[in-house]
């Protein structure tokens, strides 16, 4: 849409007055790491953050969110739908979080709309900022192509030096700039920069996977019986910490609870794993993936391939964050080259 | 249900901690007493009744004379929950039966040691038949607190069949193992909201392990992270040691 550029020097002048009119988010460091916190100011923010804990896809799908409030009178039920969600600016989302809500995006918005997802969606303000050098060991978003983003985000920030320049994609993010004098109109010299900045970013960032992301379908069609799947459940402790890390994971539980009365209540939805022992048990006790090695199987083909299939987008974007967390050292990286690899020479 | 259900509080070998957080939810819960009648809870009031279709059992049973008690409860209750670890896995009493059971009635009693009739601790339901279990040390109040209302529902109680790792990265706590410690929550019963990663120490194991745990892999992990074989068994018997006794037993400890 447009081009303006934002001061360093101003940027506590911006989230003071963003602070006013919204709820501002953004990345924080706590213990070492980072997560993604409420701002007060900009001295909490830090930009330059290698990864979070849990990506941002938390303010448009909550870890626990309540759904609906019921009582009967024992004649009639009644239930009201919970909606709570207040405007929110999340700030310095990773371009590969970005992608993610791209397919998060479909995935509750195609056929049927989910109505607590989407009225979080419209009252988020997405702020992206471009990646200028790698963040964690895990990551591998240039395989993914992920590093970069054209669309998908309100505004986009790019660091130029002394300034941001600022990538006005929507009305939502131009509302973000509406009387802030000190985001200026870009000059020559800006854009030169910002052309220098992008082209010169690419050749820190390595390409991971020893094959080409578009194969990856494929591949794991192949793959399907392929033994490194029970070498993975040997190792993986089913804790659930990959999905629950994941951009792009979004599946939940439902559950009621009463109060005392026994006679009203409310529905919630809670983060669900398919790596958990019962996640996949129905009815009669039948546990359709009982075993660590299905399980393990069934997320990489979820990411690579399921996804692809029914959204037209990888399930995965690269932020490395399920390989950071697993304490028995799954990642996707390692998992996807060994396919690739044991499949070649089995070709051999 | 018509009348309010009576129900009563009962304690073994322990240090009766899951009952004071009993306590504490009937003050951050005092409409409970609308809902049910206590009949029994030593802790709490002097009444005695022995009227009741609730029994919440706290505590390890540790000598013979428990068992006839147990068996009286068992017998009057039409539902009996054990209340915390010390019920539902033998507890932290259980870490003696690793031991020589005279040697360790010397250590703990001296030359007093034959005047007390202990043996191999062991979970309530090596007893008797329970219907359910309340796990932790001590127990979880909201976990608690659902319970009575499932029970008053006529439903059955449900705890998590997942890890504390879940609750914990719900919570977006940084990882122990990352802080320089380690931790039993990857092969833990979740329910407690991982209260003890969220205040920045290692899960001990107090809820009792997840069906179908991967301790072969948790042993692996607690290796590369400095743990010795002797420092890993002391962690896997402080609260697990009646799991890990049964487990050894049938060689899959």
């Amino acid at each position: 849409m447009s081009f303006k550029v934002i001061p360093k020097v101003a940027m506590p002048e911006w989230i003071e007055r963003l602070c006013t009119g919204y709820r501002v988010v953004g990345p924080k460091p706590l213990h070492g790491q980072h997560i993604f916190g409420d701002i007060q100011s900009a001295v909490e923010l830090d930009l330059g953050y290698p990864t979070t804990v849990i990506p941002p896809k938390k303010y448009l799908l909550p870890q626990r969110e309540e759904l609906i409030r019921f009582k009967t009178d024992g004649s009639q039920v009644h239930v009201e739908t919970v909606i709570e969600a207040k405007p929110t600016v999340v700030l310095g989302i990773h371009t590969c979080d970005l992608h993610a809500i791209q397919l998060l995006d479909r995935v509750f918005q195609q056929g049927y709309s989910d109505q607590h997802y989407q009225a979080h969606r419209e009252n988020t303000y997405l702020v992206s900022i471009e990646c200028l050098q790698p963040c964690i060991p895990h990551s591998f978003c240039k395989s993914m192509g992920t590093l970069s983003v054209t669309n998908g985000f309100d505004l986009h920030l790019t660091d130029i030096g002394d300034d941001y320049a600022v990538d006005i994609e929507t009305k939502k993010g131009a509302r973000l700039l509406d009387g802030f004098s000190a985001a200026r109109d870009v000059t020559d010299e800006d854009y030169r920069l910002f052309n220098r900045v992008l082209s010169d970013k690419w050749a820190r960032f390595p390409l991971r996977l020893d094959f080409d992301i578009t194969e990856l379908p494929s591949l794991l069609s192949v793959s399907y019986e392929n033994k490194l799947w029970d070498e993975l459940g040997e190792r993986c402790l089913a804790c659930g910490m990959c999905t629950n890390v994941c951009p792009t994971c979004y599946c939940f539980n439902v559950t009621d609870e009463v109060d005392f009365t026994l006679s009203a209540g409310q529905r919630t939805r809670v983060w669900d794993s398919c790596q958990l022992d019962k996640f996949a048990t129905v009815s009669g006790g039948h546990n359709f993936r009982a075993s660590r090695a299905q399980r393990q199987r069934h997320r990489f083909f979820r990411k690579g391939k399921y996804q692809m299939e029914t959204y037209g987008l990888l399930g995965c974007v690269g932020c490395g964050r399920c390989g950071q967390a697993c304490l028995a050292d799954i990642n996707m990286v390692d998992t996807l080259n060994d396919l690739y690899h044991r499949h070649a020479n089995d070709r051999e | 249900m018509s009348a309010k259900p009576k129900v009563a509080f009962f304690d073994f070998t322990s240090c009766e901690g899951c009952q004071l957080t009993v306590i504490d939810s009937l003050q951050t819960h005092p409409e409970i007493l609308d809902v049910i009648d206590i009949v029994c809870f030593r802790e709490a009031m002097s009444e005695k009744g022995d009227d009741y279709q609730i029994a919440f059992i706290e505590g390890s049973c540790t000598r013979p004379s428990d068992e006839p008690v147990m068996k009286a409860i068992r017998d009057r209750a039409e539902l009996v929950v054990a209340l915390g670890a010390c019920a539902h896995l033998g507890g932290i009493n259980a870490i003696r039966n690793r031991f020589d059971l005279d040697d360790v009635r010397q250590y703990v009693y001296g030359d007093k040691a034959e005047w007390y009739e202990t043996y191999q601790a062991r979970p309530i339901k090596d007893v008797i038949p329970i219907d359910a279990v309340l796990p932790g040390c001590p127990i979880d109040r909201r976990e608690f607190v659902a319970a009575l209302k499932a029970l008053l529902q006529g439903r059955a109680i449900q705890i998590p069949d997942y890890p504390v790792c879940v609750e914990c990265k719900l919570k977006e706590n940084i990882c122990v193992y990352l802080r320089g410690k380690t931790c039993l929550g990857p092969i833990t019963r979740a329910g407690c909201d991982a209260i003890c990663p969220t205040y920045g120490d290692g899960c001990e194991g107090c809820r009792g392990l997840i069906p179908d745990p991967n301790i072969d892999s948790l042993k692996q992990i607690l290796s590369e992270h400095g743990l010795n074989p002797e420092e890993t068994l002391a962690k896997m018997t402080l609260f697990l040691n009646y799991q890990t006794m049964e487990r050894e037993a049938v060689d899959d400890g």
